[in-house]
């Protein structure tokens, strides 16, 4: 099977519909929908027009990342890449699922890079904003926070796709091999440091006294206590409270 | 207190019509990530999803609406659907504001920072944690046979589940502002909710961190014929978890104490990331 160049852009606008925080089809239609290779692969069948094959293969691609959480304004890997180029590159070659998965996964951890690429291009419609909202201009902040984003993003996700469905499996492959062993072995601790940087962004605005000592209680209730995020969380609000009734009585919070 | 209820009394000006926080909801569910980035994340998604509140509470005033936009252009980040009741919460709490209770920019940045970090640490886990795997293992056990019904159920069951939900909440967080606000008002409570949800969210923190920030070594080191791996033999005999810890502090310590961009932050961590990963160290 052969990819033409219209079924390629058309893979390449999945993946940008699919990838998180485009509006199109709503947050919930990216992330939790588009992103996941499950239903990435069977559009991208029906692209190439055998959707049952790529269902199956999409299937099998996703199931490395069914645990997949995108946390703190970070993607630790890409199931979006693995799931709409994985799927159509597997699809091409015709081979077997189990294969497809081992073509898929350095996929998703070269994905990373066009996420942290169009995380650090949007910071500048963030400061392009302040000053619209100097002005008391709405109508701009609006626009900066759909349209620019949307274009480079589209730009990012669209080209980068399509050049490696077009080109096809031996492109892709040897990328893949030039890049094995370190390479993807760096992106991969990357996307192990980075989820680092949400937290510590939050922990700077929540700025009280005594945070980090709580930070703490609740890192270490993680890690010795092996307890869940939500049974942390029911913890927590019962420290909070008695910690409420000795502070905020006594006039020691401002 | 009494001067309180003397606001709120029958002549409200400023009234939030329902379709005008219905109206947020949706720009929130569509639009909360368009311009997600590094340096503020939500930010503009917020001020985007507020802009039929902003127009209808503060458009015949002009420095009341400047001041609104560049309140809610700081920094947010929590899970967009559970996390809805945030948005609920100080949309009332504008709509009070507007109508002369005295709500100040440290009461909604408040709830603001000490909310969203425990509703991103429950949402996500609810949301992305529970119920995709769930539905995902269902859809995958039906797609993996070639059966399309496996990507078409779960795709109908994750929005018939999560926008529901998502409304509810935001609803909810409304009426809970409207409310909640004027008791609140009245004695120490809005202080004590923002302190507790602070120490809260710095908990919910710990244990994201603990679970989503991923650093191993795995350097082994030869001593004669003796071999310590750095991992298992050293550094988790002195603290699990010690190098997750420690870049998450390092992060923080170059964000709040040496006051850096986050962008250079970003930076650093991935030089981190290149060098260790070179090295053989991380």
């Amino acid at each position: 099977m052969t990819i033409n160049v219209f079924q390629a852009f058309l893979i390449g606008v999945v993946y940008y519909l699919g990838l998180v925080g485009t509006p199109w089809l709503s947050l919930l239609g990216s992330i939790s929908v588009l992103y996941k290779p499950l239903v990435a692969g069977t559009i991208v069948g029906f692209i190439l027009g055998d959707p049952v094959q790529g269902c199956i293969i999409g299937a099998t691609i996703n199931l490395p990342y069914i645990a997949f959480i995108s946390a703190g304004g970070t993607v630790p890997v890409d199931p979006g890449l693995a799931g709409t180029l994985g799927t159509a590159l597997a699809l091409a070659a015709g081979v077997e699922p189990s294969v497809a998965v081992t073509l898929a996964i350095p996929l998703g951890l070269l994905g990373t890079m066009i996420w942290v690429a169009h995380m650090t291009v949007n910071v500048t419609f963030v400061h392009m904003a302040d000053k619209a909202a100097e002005e008391g201009n709405l109508e701009k902040i609006n626009f900066l926070h759909v349209v620019p984003p949307q274009i480079i993003k589209g730009i990012m996700c669209i080209i980068p796709v399509m050049v490696g469905a077009y080109y096809g499996v031996d492109v892709v492959a040897t990328v893949v091999d030039m890049l094995a062993g370190k390479p993807l072995h760096i992106l991969s601790v990357i996307g192990g440091i980075l989820p680092a940087l949400g937290i510590a962004m939050n922990l700077r605005a929540i700025n009280r006294e005594g945070t980090i000592f709580f930070f703490l209680g609740g890192f270490m209730m993680a890690i010795y206590l092996q307890l869940s995020i939500i049974s942390i969380a029911v913890f927590a609000g019962i420290f909070a409270y008695f910690y409420t009734k000795l502070t905020v009585r006594e006039g020691v919070q401002s | 207190m009494s001067t309180v209820e003397t606001n709120m009394g029958e002549d409200r000006k400023k009234k939030l019509l329902k379709k005008d926080v219905v109206s947020a909801f949706w720009r929130w569910t569509f639009f909360s990530h368009a311009n997600y980035n590094y340096e503020r994340l939500e930010a503009t998604g917020v001020v985007h999803s507020m802009t039929p509140i902003i127009k209808r509470l503060y458009g015949d005033d002009p420095e009341a609406y400047k001041a609104c936009l560049k309140r809610h252009m700081m920094f947010y980040n929590t899970e967009p659907h559970i996390g809805g009741v945030i948005s609920g919460m100080f949309i009332a709490m504008e709509e009070e504001r507007a109508n002369g209770v005295p709500i100040t920019d440290e009461m909604i940045n408040g709830i603001k920072t000490g909310l969203m970090g425990p509703f991103a640490g429950i949402g996500d886990t609810l949301w992305q944690g529970t119920l995709t795997p769930i539905l995902l293992a269902f859809g995958i056990s039906l797609g993996i046979e070639g059966n399309l019904m496996g990507p078409l159920i779960y795709t109908i069951l994750m929005f018939g589940i999560m926008f529901p939900v998502a409304y509810f909440m935001w609803m909810k967080g409304y009426s809970l502002g409207k409310s909640g606000i004027q008791s609140v008002l009245g004695g120490n409570l809005l202080r004590t909710i923002i302190t507790g949800a602070s120490a809260l969210g710095a908990m919910v923190l710990g244990g994201l961190s603990a679970s989503f920030v991923n650093v191993t070594s795995p350097a082994v080191i030869k001593v004669g014929e003796v071999q310590l791996g750095v991992q298992a033999d050293i550094l988790d005999k002195l603290l699990l978890g010690l190098l997750p810890l420690g870049v998450t502090l390092l992060t923080l310590y170059l964000l709040k104490n040496k006051k850096m961009k986050s962008t250079n932050v970003l930076l650093i961590l991935m030089a981190i990331g290149v060098i260790g990963g070179v090295l053989g160290i991380l």
